[in-house]
Order: C-alpha cells, then structure tokens, then sequence
C-alpha cells in the first residue's frame, strides 16, 4: 500500500490541525507584523519598548524559570519515592498528588488566595499560634504566585520525574560502591547522567506551561502584570490586533525555544 | 546504610510535606462549602435559596445562577470526548501504521498544541474565525485543539504496544476487508487506552479555562468562567460552593484514570 | 458504550431545545452589583425570557461592543454614566424611548434616547472595619492618604470599570482642581503609596472577606455589604463630598432581539424593578416608596450634601484623555 493511502485515515485530523492550529497560528503571525495593513515591525517594537509589557514579559520569565526550578529539584524526593519505593498508602498519596493537575487555572488562584492572602487560612492559622499573621498577602506577590503555580506543576513535575527514575536501577549504584565509588562520585557519575534528560525536560514542560498559565495570573497578578495578563487587557480594553499578535506570538516563541533546546540538549 | 535511611526518612517529609500542601487547600475550600460560614469569619448571601439542614442554600444560589453554564460544560466536554476519538483513533491508526518521515512530522504537529499557551491560541482563533466569533462551537473547537493530542498519544502509545502487523495479517487471512480490520480487530484491542483517553479528555475540557474564557459569551458560558465570577463578586460560601460542584465533577474522572489509568497518564502537559 | 450516547443524544436535544427559548444579552449585567441577579431573575420569572449573567465592566462592554459593531451579539447594555455617554456618542446605540420616560430628569437622560439612567450611586469609601485592625475609620479621601493605610486601599482600574474610571475623574472636582485635572492626578499619585491594587474585577468578595480593607466604590456595594450580608462595612461618605454617578442603560444597535429588548427595557424603569435595585441600596431613578426598613438603611440626606453631579459630555469627551493618561502616569 503506498504511504499516501496508509495514511488517509488521518485526514479528519489533518483538517481538524489545520483549521485549528496552522490557520490560526499563521494568521496570528502574518497580523503581528502588520500595522494598518501595511508590513511592520511596529508591534513587537511597542512590545519590548513599553514598560508596562516589558515588565510583563520579564515577570512571566522569572516566574516561570523560578517555578520550573523548583518544582523539578522538589518534586525529585516524591518522584523517587513513587517510583523505587513501597509503603502503605501509596496509591492513595499518589491519587492526591495527581489531583491538581487538571484543576482550573483560576481555581488554584482562588485557592491561593483563600489559603495566603491577606486573611488566608495560613495567616489565620499562623495569628492564632503565635499572634502574628505570617504569610498574609503572600498571594498577591511573587512567592505566592510562586507557590500557586507549583500547587499545579507539583503532579506533573513529580509524574514525569517517575517515569524515569523508574528506570533506575539499584543495582548499579551497589557495584559501583564495591568498585570504591564514594557517595558523591556516584551521585556525579552515575545518578546525574541518568536523570539529567529527565529534569531538562520537566524543567522545560514545567517552564512552558507557568509561561501560558492565564486563570492564576488573572486572580492573583495584582501587583505586578504577566503577559498572558497584557493580552487579556488588549482584548477588553483597547482592542490593537496587531499587538495582541505580537504578545501571543511572543508567548509561542518562547514556549517552543524552550521545547526544543531541552529536546536538543538531551 | 545509615545515610540510605536517612535520605529515605528525608524523602517521605518532603514528600508528606507536599501531600499537605496539596490537600489542604481542597478541604478549606470544603470546609467554606459546608460549615457555617461565621465559623470561619466570612458572611452568607441573602439571596441564597432556602437552606436545608445538610446541603446549604448557597449550592442552591449557585445552581440557580449558574446551572446553565454547568450543563454547557458537561456537554462540551462530552463533545469533546467524541470529536477527540473520532478524529484520533484513525489519526493514530495511521501514524503508527505509515511508520514514514510524513507520520513522524504528522505526530509531532498533533503534539504542538500542548507547548502553545491556551490564551495566545484563543486569541489566534478570535482572529481568524471573527464572524463566528459568538458560536458555541467555536469554544468547542479551542477544546478539542488542546485535548486532541492527549487523546492521540495514549492511542498511538496503546497501537504501539500492540503487534499490528500480526493482527493486521491474521485478519486478512480470515478475509476481513480493511474497514473489518479496522473496526472489528484494532479498535476493540483499543479498549483500555480508550477509556484512558476518554477520561482524561473529559478532565481536561471540564477544567479548560485559558481558551474558553475569551470566547465565552453571556448565552454560551463554560463552568470555570462562571467560577471565576463567584470568586470576584460573590461571597465566600458561594464561591466555595460553587468551587465544591467543579471538585464533585473533575475527582471521580481522576480517580477513576488514577485507578484505570498507569503509564499512558504519566505525562500531561496541559496549561492551567 | 449505550448509556453513553443516550446521554450524548439527550444532551444534544436539551442544547437544541435551549436554542429555542427567548433571551435578552446584557452587558455588564453582573448578578451581585445593583442586585441584576433579583432584576433579571424577577423578569425571567413574570416573562420567561432569560437574561444571562454577564462580568463585563463599562469599558470592557463599550470595548466589546466596538469589537463586535458589524455583527453585534448584546441587545442592551448597562454602563456607568460617562462610559454610556461616550458608547452613544460612538453611535453604539440606537434610540430608544423605554416607558416612563417622561419621568426621568432632563439631565439624566439623552434627549433623542441613546442612554437613560435606571439608578445612581455614589461614590464612597468602603471600609471593611475588621480587617483595619484597630486603625481609626477614614473619613475622608485625604486621610486614605495616611500612611497607616498603607496597603490597603483599592479601587477599580478605570480603563476596564465605570466606577473605577468616575472616582478617577471626580477626584479632581472633590479637591478643588480645574480642568487641567492636575489636583486629582496629584492625589491620586500620592494615594498609590497606599494601594494595594487597581483591581480588574469586582472586589466585593475580597471585600466582605477582608482581603480588601478599603474600596473606593459606589456606595450602594458598601451599604448592601452592611446590611444583606451582614458584613462589619461602613459606608463612609467622604468630608470632601461624592460624586453622583448615574448609571445608564442603552440600546444596542442592530440588536439580535429588539422586540424583547424594549419590552425588558420598559420593565427596567418600572415599580418592581426598581425596588429590587434600591434593595441593593442604589437609589432608583423612579419615584418608588421602598418601604420604611431600606429607606432607613440608607445613609441620612445630610451626608450626601456636598455631593457633585459632574456634567456627562465634559466627563465623555475627556475620558479617552484621563484614562491614557492614568494608565501612564499611575498604572503598575
């Protein structure tokens, strides 16, 4: 059978890809570098030289980089632990872990606020012990947009992570101590090399995903803005289609760089 | 062995520490749902429906408010269950069959959505589909672009592990036509990843917030954005409530993929 | 496999027969704020046409119907006064005489019927007394400016909401500035060393929570916040005045539904309706006896005497310029 007719059955997926994803995406690309229907550069320049989106743009970075730093290193110990180790509970620890996962955007932010804002359960809890509220606020600024996303990159970081710790095996780590390898030897030479593709390409998923995350920013970016969050206020307020291009093409960008260094590095 | 051991201990706080973190905010959020709200310093709606002993009337106020946009979402994420299956079980099918450059790069643009952020996709769809812009299935579509490749890896990873070739052969040789292969010998091998796929699709569209929220409308208003609503201009109890609906829908589906589910669950990339 | 697309199909039908019902679009028709939720349910009730809930703030309405003017989706939308003005004057709306329209005030009104006022509020300083922690309430706008309040004070962004954008521009009336409005950016630069932010959404729920101490809002949010939801919020009136916001309602050109629009229209100005917004303690436009409980829960006349009504063209005209110029000099 030729290739052309082994793979028609994937037609309906092609179109559905290509009314969905190509035509959208290239349309978006061809409107970011228009400016009243004439070929410019005028949006992306308005992008990286207004402050406000500037500052946009740099948060969302830092945020992201901030987030997928420390849910790969963090989500490491439950990772190992799901994946080489029993004890009773297991499968019902690892049932909540997944949980948040698939949560709205928004409703983590709720949930951030209800926890840590300013009369958050944790303050409360905290006031109550001890008489001072630690941890109020801490919703509305950078640690608890940090902790908010984290509460959904926690299940995806440490499943990922599992998988591949998974493959890991014991053994190896106990000849290489009969073979005079000390604990920090084996750690460079043997675990790291292992799972290094693992934690770059949790690092990359856990990146991308805080990069595009729209529902937390919406509750919790009070006091400082994030892209998604400039886009959303092109769109109910000033309506520049060219800009809100731009932004979103500038979003995908990143995204994908950061996809496919970490595919090339491993 | 000491350092084994105590890097073990280690782990397990660490790990706990996170099952607390995760929980907690679960049961809060409960607790605001059922308890008397001055227990925990927060007020009530006059509003509210007539509260019975056991459910509080601000479920009531919430399905009132907003069972309209239950019921949207409910059917959204049904119809995206079967848009997803009925594109990707061919699609996989043929990827996986084709084993060629064109498949590979076929597989690959059908993982694309997952690295794309829902909000710049839902502002390239508004743009390129302005005049329907109002329609409900347009929020449809945003759905099925962002679980489409969810449901097409568990099916090209469940195609994977079967031996097609044999199947496809043996069938043959019993004189089964290609479309009595198809559907009579690969779909019902199927089965598991299907339900996997089903499940995790309806999770993901029942919670799908970034591309649906730009192309709601007042008539067509998913779930989550009617959430978001309660949570800015509606009491404590009511958004709790209304938070405790969403739980009571999204926890059984998860559970249910934890219990069915294993390795084809192990790596959604979806954004929140 | 069976059950599932039995479900499937009765789903189906179920969207299939909602297609069918009459509806009415309101933008910015939020169901806690003046109390739409009891309006539009109260309608739904006597006439079985559905109003939908709809968040979105004055700008954003008046953004979303510019976006969608060669194909419009809302019948009707609900503004505070100087948004509405500009939408009308943008040619957003069509005219549309609703009944009782003889009884609204000249100065509430558009002549040939663009907008007209259904109710009013005012501006106030919204205080959530227990989340001040024994701080003094503020009774004025320059006592926010105090640095105990540091962080604490929020008010609505105005390029997305009505209020928001009043407060902006009154501000400058209430501290005696001109028509440079230099007074009122002045205070409100020295104000955003006490906010905490400029919120996009409503806040009423981080409000009664106390996440929100102060919010500068209407003050029919702050009284319903006291008195419905048995909140600890004062409604402080300001020692420099108020500013009288009407807020209005337009007709949408080309409509999809104009025959139920007007009807919806009408019921709007009428006795019931009424009452039910002046339930939520903003003050109806029609002469309505609210019975002697709300009529008490209201604020004593005393209180609004330095209240400025600010003329709508001038507020109209100006508010692309105000508005560019606090997302420059103010915004975060």
């Amino acid at each position: 059978m030729s290739i052309a007719k082994k793979m028609a059955p994937s037609f309906p997926l092609v179109v559905a890809l290509f009314l969905l994803l190509a035509y959208p995406l290239s349309l978006l690309f061809a409107r970011s570098l228009q400016d009243a229907n004439e070929f410019s550069l005028t949006n992306y320049i308005q992008l990286f030289t207004d402050n406000s989106h500037r500052r946009a743009l740099f948060h969302s970075l830092i945020l992201s980089a901030l987030v997928a730093s420390i849910s790969t290193l963090i989500c490491l110990a439950p990772a190992w632990l799901f994946a080489n180790e029993h004890f009773a509970g297991k499968s019902l620890v690892r049932a909540i872990f997944t949980l948040p996962m698939s949560f709205s955007g928004i409703i983590v932010g709720f949930l951030a606020v209800i926890m840590v804002g300013r009369i958050g359960a944790v303050p409360q809890f905290f006031e109550k012990l001890t008489g001072t509220a630690y941890t109020s606020g801490w919703a509305y600024r950078l640690s608890g947009l940090v902790l908010a996303y984290l509460y959904f990159e926690i299940p995806r970081a440490t499943l990922t992570l599992e998988s591949a710790l998974r493959k890991f095996d014991p053994q190896l780590s106990v000849a290489a101590r009969s073979l005079g390898a000390n604990t920090w030897q084996r750690l460079r030479l043997l675990i790291l090399p292992l799972i290094w593709r693992p934690l770059v390409s949790t690092f990359a998923v856990t990146f991308t995903v805080s990069l595009g995350s729209f529902g937390v920013a919406l509750i919790l970016s009070k006091r400082f803005s994030v892209l998604p969050l400039e886009i959303f206020q092109q769109i109910t307020g000033y309506g520049n289609n060219g800009l809100m291009a731009a932004m979103a093409i500038v979003l995908v960008l990143l995204a994908f760089v950061i996809n496919y260094s970490a595919r090339a590095t491993s | 062995m000491k350092t084994a051991r105590l890097g073990i201990v280690a782990l397990h706080c660490i790990t706990w520490f996170l099952l607390a973190v995760v929980a907690a905010p679960i049961l809060v959020v409960l607790a605001g749902a059922f308890l008397d709200p001055t227990l925990l310093g927060v007020t009530t709606e006059r509003w509210a429906a007539q509260s019975s002993f056991f459910i509080p009337g601000w479920f009531g106020y919430v399905f009132q408010l907003y069972n309209r946009s239950l019921e949207f979402s409910l059917v959204l994420a049904l119809l995206s269950v079967v848009v997803c299956l009925v594109v990707s079980i061919p699609g996989a099918y043929a990827i996986v069959r084709t084993d060629s450059r064109a498949s590979r790069i076929l597989e690959e643009i059908t993982l694309l959505p997952l690295s794309i952020p829902g909000i710049a996709m839902s502002i390239g769809l508004i743009q390129a589909y302005a005049i329907v812009r109002g329609k409900w299935w347009l929020i449809l579509c945003g759905h099925v672009l962002y679980t489409i490749p969810l449901m097409m890896r568990v099916i090209t990873n469940a195609l994977r592990s079967l031996d097609l070739d044999r199947l496809q052969n043996a069938a043959q040789s019993l004189g089964a036509n290609a479309w009595q292969r198809f559907l009579f010998v690969i779909v019902p091998n199927l089965r598991h990843s299907i339900i996997v796929g089903s499940l995790l699709v309806f999770a993901i569209s029942w919670g799908e917030f970034n591309v649906s929220y730009l192309l709601n409308t007042p008539l067509n208003q998913t779930y989550p954005a009617a959430l978001y609503a309660t949570y800015t201009s509606n009491s404590f109890a009511v958004s709790s409530a209304a938070t405790t609906i969403f739980l009571a829908v999204i926890i059984p589906v998860l559970l249910a993929l934890q219990w069915i589910g294993g390795r084809e669950f192990s790596r959604p990339e979806q954004a929140a | 496999m069976k059950k599932t697309v039995l479900v499937l199909i009765s789903s189906l039908l179920c969207s299939l027969g909602y297609a069918q019902e009459k509806v009415v679009i309101q933008y910015d028709c939020i169901p806690n704020y003046a109390n739409w939720g009891g309006v539009t349910a109260a309608y739904t009730k006597e006439t079985g046409v559905r109003i939908p809930p709809d968040m979105k703030g004055s700008s954003a309405a008046m953004a979303a119907l510019e976006a969608e003017k060669s194909n419009p989706q809302a019948d009707c939308a609900y503004y505070s006064g100087a948004i509405g003005y500009q939408a009308a004057t943008k040619g957003l709306h069509q005219p549309y005489k609703p009944k009782g329209w003889e009884k609204i005030p000249d100065s509430l009104k558009d002549p040939d019927g663009k907008w007209w006022t259904v109710h009013t509020g005012n501006i106030a300083i919204l205080v959530n007394t227990s989340a001040l922690k024994g701080k003094p309430v503020p009774h004025s706008f320059t006592d926010l400016l105090k640095p105990e309040y540091k962080g604490m004070v929020v008010y609505d962004d105005p390029t997305i909401q009505g209020t928001g954008f009043t407060f902006v521009y009154g501000i400058n009336a209430l501290m005696g500035g001109g028509a440079d409005m230099n007074a009122g950016f002045d205070y409100l630069k020295k104000l955003d060393a006490n906010v905490l932010n400029y919120a996009k959404d409503n806040s009423y729920n981080d409000l009664l929570r106390g996440e929100v101490p102060i919010w500068i809002n209407a003050d029919g949010n702050g009284l319903k916040a006291k008195y419905v939801d048995k909140a600890p919020i004062e409604t402080v009136i300001a020692s420099e005045g108020t500013i009288v916001m009407p807020l209005v309602m337009g007709m949408v050109k080309n409509d999809p539904h104009p025959e139920e629009t007007k009807k919806y229209l009408d019921w709007c100005l009428g006795d019931e309706a009424q009452k039910l917004m002046a339930q939520s303690f903003f003050r109806p436009v029609m002469k309505v006896d609210l019975g002697g409980k709300v009529q008490s829960e209201f604020p004593p006349e005393s209180a609004y005497a330095k209240a400025k009504t600010l003329p709508l063209d001038q507020m109209a005209a100006n508010a692309d310029a105000v508005k560019a110029r606090w997302s420059k000099q103010i915004k975060r």
